[in-house]
């Protein structure tokens, strides 16, 4: 009798203790959902912010660059700039010569 | 499958009519009937040496829903099969619409590509050959039901007759076909695109009758289905330019060069440019006088395309149906094309047929907690929004906190559709407050939240739909089933009292009357006062100026009681200086004022720190600036009876509380000028009383306000003690 008593005291105390386990566990992941969140929260934020002005003027790039000739025309932007590059190069290492 | 019947309408149809019958013939059509409306060449002629049925009608009679309709009721054929004079079934054709009828257990009506004859113009194969091959990009049959194109053509159609029975063709002038596409999916009814049911088929006419028979068709597809086609320069000549380049494409790869290539190109460019001016023009014949449309028309018709079916409607109003002998005739009807992807307040429906999200079960003590996760549904705003102001003064300071906070907009009406999200972002951080998170609009990205709040009745239904949420709370900032009359808002916004949300209140008053009339769990916040901005100025303070918030736009502010306490008061004082704030209209009165317009924050601190006496009237719940003018050390003079003594006591303390009685509010204003010592006591009173009264404390009472919706949650599920009356 005494035996079954101290076997029932002792799984009651272990459920108690694996509760307490879980709900410990329950607590460190909301504490990392917050986190998480707190997070992304700020990444769009600081997107937005920086989107502001193509927000105001209606632009999506994604869409914008979807169109035929934008990456043909990037694509002559490169090139363009590639080649103002070359000739600063060019320039200053004729300016150091 | 038993009998296939075959209905031709013809007028002058004889280049094409005797090959069409031949085919007929070799496709082994049992029955063919031919209705002819007054042809005048040899039409008749072939007809009856094909040994079709020959069915003779006025033209006048002739409407294509209306042709067929009786076409169909004279054949017998399970199969009815439509086509017109210049269409001629290939071969294989028959066997191909047997076949489609086998494909789906609701197939009703099947369709086959028209190609292009030899003696085609490029512009027109190549759309035939492209607009068809989109209907199948494999090139086997294909079944559309509801949700996918409507398109169908009665220049080569085969209905099951059970289908036609059913859906029959509108009376209409044009466009009958895709009426009855559109009618049979919304019947259940499946159509089948087969691209063996072929016939040669093709509309040359020269580049002005091309252009005419656009706008007969726009605008009979106006009229059966509301389409208005766009027109802008711009996006036409783009369009007409890569209509021409595509052209051109096409004669490369069919060989056609040089001389010819050129002469078709000048003649692409102005068939497509005509066709965007025609189609246009044909989707507007409504708005263009009677003589231009029967000009502009192949047919020669001045109706708008919906004109015969109402006149016929008009009719058999007016002639003879049983009890209408000499009942007026209604007038006929306007088509309105659909403007809304949804009706305003769908999201009210949507709660009443499917009840609000579930909520997630409660994690246990996340009340506790000391970041919550909070997202605040807000409704359209603008600049100088007190509602706003509050809302967002709140939502940073809990955000400085360190709670985890992003705002939704909940636009129903739309307001704010043109703008974007980051502008969105900018203007809450200019108009109201610097805050830092994220600004959404609409709820496609919701990511859930420990507590979704509800800030006014046209956010709630929203707010309730939020899934994966602890709870949900709801700031009330007014009692706003009061801001309208009986009406759908009136009672919508009064429902959203009676979701079970835990309600936090801008006063004692609004909560207890939340409490008291819709049972609802509610605490109670005290809006702040902003004391950088509002404290007493150095400016001198003048002895004879009553200052009033007309706000003549927001009927809770009762602004003719306020000018008619104003008027007396200024018949008995003439020489008081009457300052009207508030609104850019400027509100007719019946004495002198001075008017100021909307102020800033700032140039309101100066205008409290330099008037005598302020006058701010609400007839629902206290509003905040009544506070602002004691926290500049103004004496204010208010309603009583209402809301405010739940924050200033019976006696209202500092403000001076008067009934609602123009007379009893002059003498309250008339007092205040007059009494030194008064107005003395009442201004540093005021400035006493008021200067607890800070946003941090507002921001403390709302978050044990959330707090308190989550440990609700909590007690509900059993994971927390219920907290005891006391």
């Amino acid at each position: 009798m005494e035996n079954l008593e101290t076997s029932e005291r002792a799984a009651g105390q272990d459920l108690q203790a694996e509760n307490e386990r879980l709900q410990g566990r329950v607590r460190e992941l909301e504490a990392e959902l917050v986190e998480v969140q707190a997070r992304a929260n700020a990444a769009v934020a600081e997107w937005q912010e920086r989107a502001y002005w193509l927000d105001r003027w209606h632009v999506d790039l994604n869409a914008l660059m979807r169109k035929p000739g934008a990456a043909e025309f990037r694509a002559g932007l490169r090139a363009v700039r590639s080649v103002a590059r070359f000739f600063k190069r060019l320039r200053r290492s004729l300016s150091r010569a | 499958m038993s009998g296939v019947s075959a209905v031709i309408p013809v007028k002058d149809g004889e280049r094409y009519l005797d090959e069409l019958l031949g085919a007929l013939t070799r496709e082994g059509v049992d029955e063919v009937l031919v209705i002819d409306s007054g042809s005048q060449d040899r039409s008749v002629e072939i007809a009856e040496a094909h040994s079709a049925v020959l069915l003779r009608i006025d033209p006048a009679e002739f409407s294509h829903g209306r042709t067929r309709n009786l076409g169909a009721e004279r054949t017998s054929g399970e199969l009815i099969c439509f086509l017109t004079q210049d269409a001629t079934p290939c071969p294989g054709w028959l066997a191909a619409y047997r076949e489609a009828f086998t494909l789906d257990e609701r197939a009703g009506v099947a369709y086959g590509p028209h190609l292009a004859r030899p003696d085609t113009s490029p512009m027109i194969a190549r759309e035939l050959a492209e607009f068809f091959a989109s209907f199948s990009p494999d090139g086997g049959p294909v079944v559309q039901r509801a949700g996918d194109p409507t398109f169908l053509s009665n220049v080569n159609a085969c209905y099951l007759r059970a289908c036609w029975e059913q859906v029959r063709f509108r009376d209409m002038p044009y466009s009958e076909d895709q009426a009855f596409g559109e009618d049979a999916l919304a019947a259940g009814w499946s159509k089948v695109f087969c691209p063996a049911a072929a016939v040669l088929h093709a509309h040359d006419y020269p580049p002005v009758e091309f252009m005419r028979r656009y706008f007969d068709e726009y605008r009979g597809l106006r009229a059966a289905q509301g389409h208005i086609e766009p027109f802008a320069l711009a996006q036409s000549a783009g369009h007409v330019r890569r209509s021409v380049g595509a052209d051109r494409r096409w004669m490369r790869e069919q060989g056609i060069g040089g001389a010819e290539a050129a002469r078709w190109t000048a003649r692409s460019t102005v068939h497509h440019a005509g066709r965007k001016v025609f189609s246009a023009l044909g989707s507007r014949a409504e708005s263009l006088p009677a003589p231009v449309r029967r000009s502009l028309s192949l047919e020669s018709r001045a109706d708008t395309g919906a004109a015969p079916a109402a006149a016929a409607a008009a009719a058999s109003n007016g002639g003879g149906t049983p009890g209408g002998a000499g009942a007026p005739a209604l007038p006929p009807t306007t088509h309105v094309q659909r403007k809304l992807s949804r009706e305003v307040y769908e999201v009210a429906a949507h709660v009443w047929a499917n009840g609000p999200a579930p909520l997630l079960r409660p994690a246990p003590g996340a009340w506790k907690r000391e970041r919550l996760r909070l997202g605040m549904v807000i409704p359209p705003f603008n600049r100088g929004s007190g509602g706003h102001n509050t809302l967002l003064q709140i939502f940073t300071r809990l955000e400085r906190r360190g709670h985890v906070c992003s705002i939704w907009l909940a636009d129903y009406y739309g307001y704010r559709n043109a703008v974007w999200p980051a502008v969105l972002r900018r203007e809450i951080r200019e108009y109201f407050a610097p805050f830092e998170g994220p600004v959404y609009k609409g709820f496609e990205r919701w990511q859930g939240a420990d507590v979704a709040i509800a800030t006014g009745w046209d956010t709630v239904h929203a707010t309730l739909q939020l899934d994966a949420c602890h709870a949900r709370a709801y700031v009330v900032n007014d009692h706003e089933p009061e801001f309208f009359a009986s009406s759908a808002e009136h009672s919508l916004s009064a429902e959203t009292y009676t979701y079970e949300m835990h309600c936090i209140a801008a006063s004692p008053w609004l909560r207890n009357l939340l409490v008291d009339r819709y049972g609802a769990s509610a605490e109670a916040f005290q809006l702040g006062v902003d004391h950088d901005v509002y404290k007493p100025r150095p400016v001198e303070r003048r002895r004879d100026t009553v200052i009033y918030y007309a706000r003549y736009v927001t009927p809770r502010r009762g602004v003719p009681i306020g000018l008619m306490a104003l008027a007396e008061l200024k018949k008995r004082r003439p020489d008081v200086r009457i300052v009207l704030f508030g609104t850019d209209t400027v509100p007719d009165a019946s004495f002198d004022y001075e008017h100021l317009g909307v102020l800033s924050p700032e140039q309101l601190s100066v205008l409290y720190s330099e008037a005598t006496v302020g006058l701010c009237l609400s007839l629902t719940n206290f509003s905040l600036m009544p506070k602002e003018m004691l926290a500049c050390g103004l004496p204010c003079v208010e309603l009583s009876g209402i809301s405010a003594e739940s924050i200033f006591g019976a006696d209202g303390g500092p403000l001076e509380l008067a009934p609602l009685d123009s007379n009893l509010l002059a003498d309250s204003m008339q007092r205040l000028l007059e009494d030194e010592g008064e107005w003395a006591r009442k201004s540093r009173e005021g400035i006493e009383f008021v200067a607890s009264h800070t946003w941090d404390q507002a921001t403390d009472e709302v978050e044990a306000g959330l707090r308190r919706a989550l440990r609700e949650r909590e007690e509900q599920a059993g994971l927390a003690p219920h907290r005891s009356a006391g």
